[in-house]
């Protein structure tokens, strides 16, 4: 394999799904964060306060925030691209799709759900003010144990679904969802309570989805094109 | 005339280097935008990065947009 050709399709394509994935953020996700922060604000403002003072740095603060999200947004479209590349390059020949960008937008779909999708079922997005800063460690731990064993039984129950054929390899599919629920009982939930308006946070929630689903969609787009196009597997001899 | 031979690799030419790099841009691109709490910065500016969190306030709404804990 090229390895230079492949690492820069892994970083052109995950840097481009990351600037979609920040940009798409200002539009959907900002006005919740907006909403969010400023009612957060509103409980700082003490009395005797300069009022417009006070407001005016908000608005300094929070338009340095929404310039780092575009930043931010190509920074972990980077770093997950990297993760989506490395799956790709191991897995490649054994997975479903006829070419490779079908093959990638394959496994891009696979990556939104085990990665994203099904951690969030359990520890979904929060508004800023719902997480107490001194619950910030508990809860990191909480969410990655979610992620790592729904990366781990997935690639496992990939692995068991080898053994079979046909219908059977739903075996597999059913030990990864017995996995997956009885991790949903036995982890403890989210300690921090939510204040805010349900409606704030299913909107931000449904917002938050929309965002990373056009993240992996582009990923597996971009890279299944420059993958095919630039063909980093075929050696020249 | 030379003749090209394209040869398709096979699992044993998986690229090693390759994939190091890329499990290196993962871990750290990844604590850096979801997860730093001072913690690079402070091997710069020491003990006043903690308080600054300038990497946590660049890439806080993209936390909690893409689901990571923040606060």
């Amino acid at each position: 394999m090229k390895t230079s050709l492949f690492i820069v399709i892994v970083i052109i394509s995950g840097a481009f799904a990351g600037l979609v994935h920040g940009s798409a953020n200002l539009v959907i996700v900002e006005p919740y964060l907006d909403s969010a922060t400023s009612i957060e604000q509103q409980g700082l403002l003490a009395e005797g306060d300069d009022e417009a003072r006070f407001w005016a740095e908000y608005e300094n603060y929070r338009t340095w925030q929404k310039g780092g999200q575009v930043i931010a947004g190509i920074l972990l479209g980077v770093s997950m691209g990297a993760l989506f590349g490395i799956v790709y390059a191991i897995s490649r020949e054994s997975l479903p799709g006829g070419s490779d960008l079908g093959k990638s937008l394959f496994l891009a779909g696979i990556m939104w759900a085990v990665v994203y999708f099904v951690p969030f079922l359990k520890y979904p997005a929060n508004l800023p003010t719902v997480g107490e800063p001194e619950t910030l460690a508990f809860r990191t731990i909480l969410y990655l144990s979610f992620v790592a064993i729904s990366c781990m039984g997935a690639v496992i129950f990939y692995k068991i679904s080898k053994r079979f054929t046909g219908r059977k390899k739903l075996y597999a599919f059913a030990g990864y969802c017995v996995l997956i629920i009885s991790s949903f009982v036995i982890l403890p939930n989210s300690p921090d309570d939510i204040s805010l308006s349900q409606g704030l946070v299913d909107g931000f929630r449904i917002a938050s989805i929309l965002g990373v689903s056009a993240f992996w969609v582009m990923m597996g787009l971009l890279f299944g094109v420059l993958w095919s196009k630039y063909k980093p597997h075929i050696h020249t001899v | 005339m030379p003749q090209s031979i394209q040869r398709m690799s096979s699992k044993i030419g998986l690229p090693v280097a390759g994939i190091a790099i890329l499990a290196a841009i993962f871990v750290i691109g990844l604590f850096v935008s979801s997860f730093d709490q001072g913690h690079i910065l402070s091997l710069v500016y020491g003990e006043q990065a903690f308080d600054n969190q300038f990497l946590h306030e660049l890439t806080h709404d993209m936390r909690h947009a893409a689901g990571f804990p923040c606060h």
